[in-house]
């Protein structure tokens, strides 16, 4: 395409930094960076299970260690990184699905968005309530 | 003067390979009104301000797909962005990003074309039918299936807003994955398998990380992020479906 004597030179602009140049790149990085975190709890809550596995001992030291203060503070930086991440997982959901039709015409991608917070909100709160109703 | 006319300074990314070593930014003093596009906007500066400055348009109203621009960091028609919102503070305009810069706000376009050719955008029906047979007969219900994804004209907005394209250039990129799905969903088509051997590779669907930015900066509402992800499950299941099959078993 660019020999020497045609006088072409297209000059590529480098991409270093992209993610700098728009809000929305943040915003998509962001998402991206607390799946991280997402993976990190999946551990420990599969150590959990290891430990219970384990007998009666290790899982009582082990609902002990998640409620040590390190381990609070560190629910306390994961409870908003879950709902930022939950909020950005079904923003994108309508994005992975063919359309729907509902009473023949085609749902809104918001639409889609709402009812998956709204099912994450509901289950969240059906399950702070079975943890409340429980004797301890 | 109209009562309207105001000045907005025009920051132009300019590049002439021939005495420039890289783009550098040139600011125009353009006066306008209410109802100029930023393509407007750039003919006054070519028509009465300075002559050597280059830029692709045709049809001044978001059919032709020619003045993709970024505009103030946007993927954006020029046909279709007025100076009025930005004023009064100044606006830049920049070539489309991720492409290179043939001269000022020009692209080679190269890349996109090949990309668009090797996707086979057209029907590639089951079973050829003569003239005297008619036309391949289609319902409503089954138009919709696609219709969205064929209204892209080609402008490259969601290629400049990708940055998966930016970064790796192998990817083919929004619009024309998009465009493969178009006819992969159109019931008069049989071409399905022949496009997805790329479709099913990192060049094709697996490369999109869904940004789907793509999908915002659209003039058209064609949601490109949509079309390629929605492909994903599929897939997914054809790679795994194939372990399944009896070997030398017919499609």
């Amino acid at each position: 395409m660019n020999t020497a004597d045609d006088g072409r030179r297209p000059y590529l602009r480098p991409m270093r930094g992209w993610w700098k140049h728009n809000p929305y790149f943040l915003r998509y990085l962001a998402m991206e960076a607390t799946s991280i975190l997402i993976a990190l709890y999946a551990l420990i809550l599969l150590f959990g299970l290891w430990r219970l596995h384990q007998g009666e001992a290790a899982y009582a030291a082990w609902l002990a260690m998640l409620q040590s203060p390190w381990s609070l503070a560190l629910h306390a930086v994961l409870l908003p990184v879950f709902a930022f991440h939950s909020y950005s997982w079904f923003k994108i959901m309508p994005k992975t699905l063919p359309a729907i039709y509902w009473r023949g015409s085609k749902l809104e991608q918001a639409v889609i968005t709402r009812a998956g917070i709204v099912a994450a909100l509901v289950t969240n709160l059906a399950i702070v309530l079975v943890l409340v109703g429980l004797p301890s | 003067m109209p009562e309207d006319s105001r000045t907005i300074e025009m920051e132009v990314l300019r590049y002439r390979p021939e005495q420039d070593r890289e783009p550098f930014y040139q600011t125009y003093e353009v006066p306008f009104e209410n109802d100029w596009s930023v393509l407007q906007g750039l003919q006054y500066i070519k028509d009465d301000l300075d002559s050597s400055l280059s830029f692709r348009w045709s049809c001044r109203m978001a059919i032709c797909g020619s003045c993709g621009l970024m505009i103030d960091g946007v993927p954006r028609l020029g046909c279709r962005t007025f100076l009025r919102n930005y004023h009064p503070r100044r606006l830049r305009v920049e070539a489309l990003e991720h492409f290179p810069i043939e001269r000022d706000l020009v692209i080679v376009a190269d890349d996109f074309i090949d990309k668009l050719a090797s996707i086979k955008p057209y029907l590639i029906p089951k079973q050829v039918r003569k003239l005297e047979q008619g036309e391949y007969l289609q319902t409503p219900d089954e138009l919709e299936r696609y219709r969205q994804f064929s209204t892209c004209i080609n402008c490259m907005l969601c290629y400049a807003a990708c940055p998966q394209y930016g970064l790796d250039a192998d990817f083919t990129g929004p619009g024309i994955l998009a465009l493969m799905h178009r006819y992969n969903a159109d019931s008069r088509d049989a071409g399905r398998d022949a496009r997805m051997r790329l479709g099913h590779s990192d060049a094709g669907v697996w490369g999109c990380t869904a940004v789907a930015y793509c999908s915002e900066v659209c003039p058209k509402e064609v949601d490109p992020a949509n079309a390629i992800n929605q492909n994903k499950m599929g897939s997914a299941i054809d790679y795994f479906l194939r372990f399944l099959k009896p070997r030398g078993a017919e499609k």
